[in-house]
């Protein structure tokens, strides 16, 4: 297998399934009227409500769902199961589930007077079925949260390179802010400047290093990793605060196998016990992303975190644009020192329903690949925030499949590069993401950029990608404390109080364990959204008469596998951590901490079944008319 | 004022395309930080407007003297104000932007 079939596969689905199943779905089921007036033209009021041209708005909802989460879930699956049920999920998912889930909650919006999801929910279901989703997104934002800053903790304080272009990074989003705001200076020179010396620091992290093949890279030589390795060195000097497992071996400070398939022991890793090493570095770098992200969740928007994204989703698209060129030259380019050509996948092609991991932990292929990888395949979050931007800018009711169905086999084609990118290097989870960019970016610039500079700046857009991501997840993870605790104490409606208190949970799931876990019960929450999307739309076609089965066959199977999901986490945690010897005080009560929400995860889930189970019979015996418009 | 649609939407062969891809191109790029303008303005005009007709409406802020003097100047925008004051909001409308990207 080569990269270059994953590219033809991917084109063929998603040509096949957009043109042969989403099309019919959209003209024969939802009936898109282009003479129907879309609430954008309705309400339009200047801000929220905008008919807006459908390839602007396919742009801008694109970028608005694409970024780290078809990247680490893609990665973190083809390493417990390989490439092969990986690829299956990541096509079958978005060509049944994950378009439709995208595109109906958009249509459900528009036909529904722009209203949000919820607001939906609360009129076609129930009332507390509001209630619910806003628990859904509380824990979603804890869950993504831990698991990002955990995996990017990990890889700052095991990567002394990459620490000095985030540093650059967050003084190039200022620069940008003011001079975009303030001075009005023109957007392409500012992201010329602010991206090209944010991708300048990247390169300089690493440089001066020394890369041996097979051998530890020397941090010494080079002037600023060097610097932030001697300073990681002093401070690890006192040995670590406790020790933590993970079973799948993911974890980016336990070092790729060496050519004889041993792992060697390092600072952080031991090779004898499989134990990692929680050092001082780790809980530096995790305090230093928080830092980072409440900057991000407290200054005024466009002023930090609007243009750090900005200038992270430039890194993000060149680094994929090359990966993605790579892909395809990488069928017939042979690298140096290789046997086969540098597209060739190294890493298993399936490795069990059921493949062994230490300590006793279950991770079946059902259910567990289908919540590993989330958002490529199919997400919950881009049903909410379509709901509620994007529906509110269509121009015409036929542009919701362009726009929220193409977005979603669009951002499918990032999971694939991802694919792509760790099954050529044949590693585990972002060591291997990182090792494959720096080969598909040396195939894509003829070898200009080398394989050791190419695999930093992989680590370095890595970060850069989830970074963006998590402090606006902070921002949203304190509006919504302020909006749900705010009446019981007031203390939660001060913004730096709602962070504070957030970020405190987060870091305490972080230094609780390995943030695998916390992947997989994130990817349960979304999921579990995405098919709360599905069932309000299974019920919504239900009240109008029409035939619901496109939404409710993926909903039922969604609903049951997050629900398996969640239960077999919880079950990990459960004998892995909660009430295995010898583990330390703060990961026994972080696992049960996540077992608590797991139960309240599927409690809510059950809920809202038996709310809707009595919604559809109300709307057998008598459907609903559709929502009139508001008289303004 | 008769609506003109966009280019992409009515030029065919390659100008249709350019047309696309540089609509594309700026809504992959700089329309967020234009819908963030907008929003920006969206809600001094709120301010401004509840300056205005707050007197009318139990909130004293300015004289009326002044008020109605202004107020012809400002009717054509009284309709879409009264859309976007008087619609129900959750948390997730007011935060949109920060939902991208998860």
């Amino acid at each position: 297998m080569s990269s270059l079939w994953i590219v033809v596969i991917g084109a063929v689905v998603i040509y096949a399934a957009y043109t042969f199943y989403a099309r019919r779905i959209d003209r024969t089921i939802i009936q898109a009227d282009p003479n129907r007036a879309t609430p954008a033209r309705m309400y339009m009021d200047g801000a929220d409500f905008m008919p807006t041209s459908r390839f602007v708005l396919y742009g801008y909802h694109f970028k608005s769902i694409a970024a780290a989460g078809p990247i680490v879930g893609v990665i973190t699956a083809a390493n417990l199961w390989g490439w092969l049920p990986s690829i299956l999920w990541l096509m079958i998912g978005v060509s049944f589930i994950g378009w439709a889930s995208d595109y109906s909650a958009i249509m459900l919006a528009v036909r529904n007077d722009g209203n949000s999801l919820s607001a939906v929910a609360h009129r076609l279901i129930s009332p507390r079925t509001r209630q619910i989703m806003f628990l859904f997104i509380f824990f979603y934002l804890i869950l993504v949260a831990g698991a990002f800053v955990g995996i990017m903790a990990a890889i700052l304080s095991a990567r002394p390179d990459v620490p000095f272009g985030i540093v650059v990074l967050a003084v190039m989003g200022l620069v940008a802010g003011y001079a975009i705001y303030r001075m009005r200076a023109s957007i392409i020179g500012v992201t010329v400047l602010t991206v090209g010396i944010t991708i300048l620091a990247m390169a300089f992290g690493p440089a001066g290093a020394t890369f041996q093949a097979g051998k530890p890279t020397d941090w010494s030589t080079a002037p600023i990793a060097g610097a932030v390795s001697s300073f990681n060195t002093s401070i690890n000097k006192s040995g670590a605060l406790y020790k933590v497992v993970d079973p799948t071996l993911a974890d980016p400070r336990i070092p790729a196998p060496g050519t004889d398939g041993k792992r060697a022991s390092t600072a952080a890793y031991n090779a004898d016990t499989g134990e990692i090493n929680v050092l001082p570095a780790f809980l530096l770098a995790a305090i230093l992303l928080l830092v980072f992200s409440y900057l991000g969740a407290n200054m005024a928007i466009w002023r930090f975190a609007q243009p750090v994204n900005y200038i992270g989703f430039w890194i993000t698209a060149i680094t994929i644009g090359l990966c993605a060129i790579g892909a395809l030259l990488g069928a017939f380019v042979t690298l140096p020192g290789d046997q086969a050509a540098a597209g060739t996948f190294k890493l298993d092609a399936f490795k069990g329903f059921s493949p062994a991991v230490p300590g006793g932990a279950l991770q079946p292929l059902w259910p567990m690949l289908f919540v590993t990888i989330a958002c490529g395949a199919i997400s919950g979050w881009h049903a909410l925030f379509g709901s509620v931007g994007t529906a509110r800018q269509l121009e015409y009711e036929t542009d919701a499949l362009p726009v929220g169905g193409g977005g979603m086999f669009s951002e499918n084609t990032l999971g694939l590069l991802s694919l792509t990118a760790v099954a050529i290097a044949g590693g585990a989870g972002a060591t291997a993401f990182a090792a494959g960019v720096g080969r598909l970016l040396n195939v894509a610039s003829f070898q200009v950029i080398p394989l050791s500079f190419g695999t930093a700046l992989g680590f370095g857009a890595f970060v850069v990608i989830v970074l963006t991501v998590v402090q606006l997840v902070f921002r949203v993870m304190r509006v919504t404390l302020a909006e749900w605790l705010g009446d019981s104490w007031a203390g939660f409606r001060n913004q730096h109080v709602a962070s504070v208190v957030s970020m405190v949970v987060t870091l305490a799931l972080v230094l609780s364990g390995t943030w695998v876990y916390l992947w997989q019960l994130f990817g349960a929450s979304n999921q579990l959204m995405a098919a709360l999307s599905l069932l309000l739309v299974t019920v919504w076609l239900r009240s109008i008469g029409r035939n619901p089965a496109f939404a409710g066959i993926p909903m039922l199977f969604m609903y049951v596998t997050t629900i398996a999901a969640t239960v077999v986490t919880a079950y990990n945690l459960l004998v892995t951590i909660a009430t295995k010897s010898g583990q330390a005080a703060i990961s026994v009560v972080g696992a049960w901490a996540m077992i608590a929400v797991a139960v309240l995860l599927v409690v809510a889930a059950v809920v809202i079944a038996i709310d809707a189970w009595r919604a559809w019979n109300r709307y057998g015996a008598a459907p609903a008319p559709e929502a009139a418009p508001a008289t303004g | 004022m008769r609506e003109v649609p966009p280019l992409s939407r009515t030029a065919s062969g390659w100008r249709g395309f350019l047309s696309a891809l540089r609509e594309f191109s700026y809504g992959f790029t700089g329309y967020e930080f234009a819908r963030h303008a907008l929003e920006s303005r969206a809600a001094v005009e709120n301010v401004f407007m509840l300056t205005l007709v707050g007197d009318m409406l139990g909130v004293p802020v300015m004289p009326p003297y002044y008020s109605l003097g202004l107020l012809p100047y400002v009717v054509p925008e009284i309709a879409t104000w009264k859309r976007r004051v008087l619609r129900e909001r959750e948390f997730t409308d007011e935060h949109e932007y920060h939902l991208h990207g998860v």
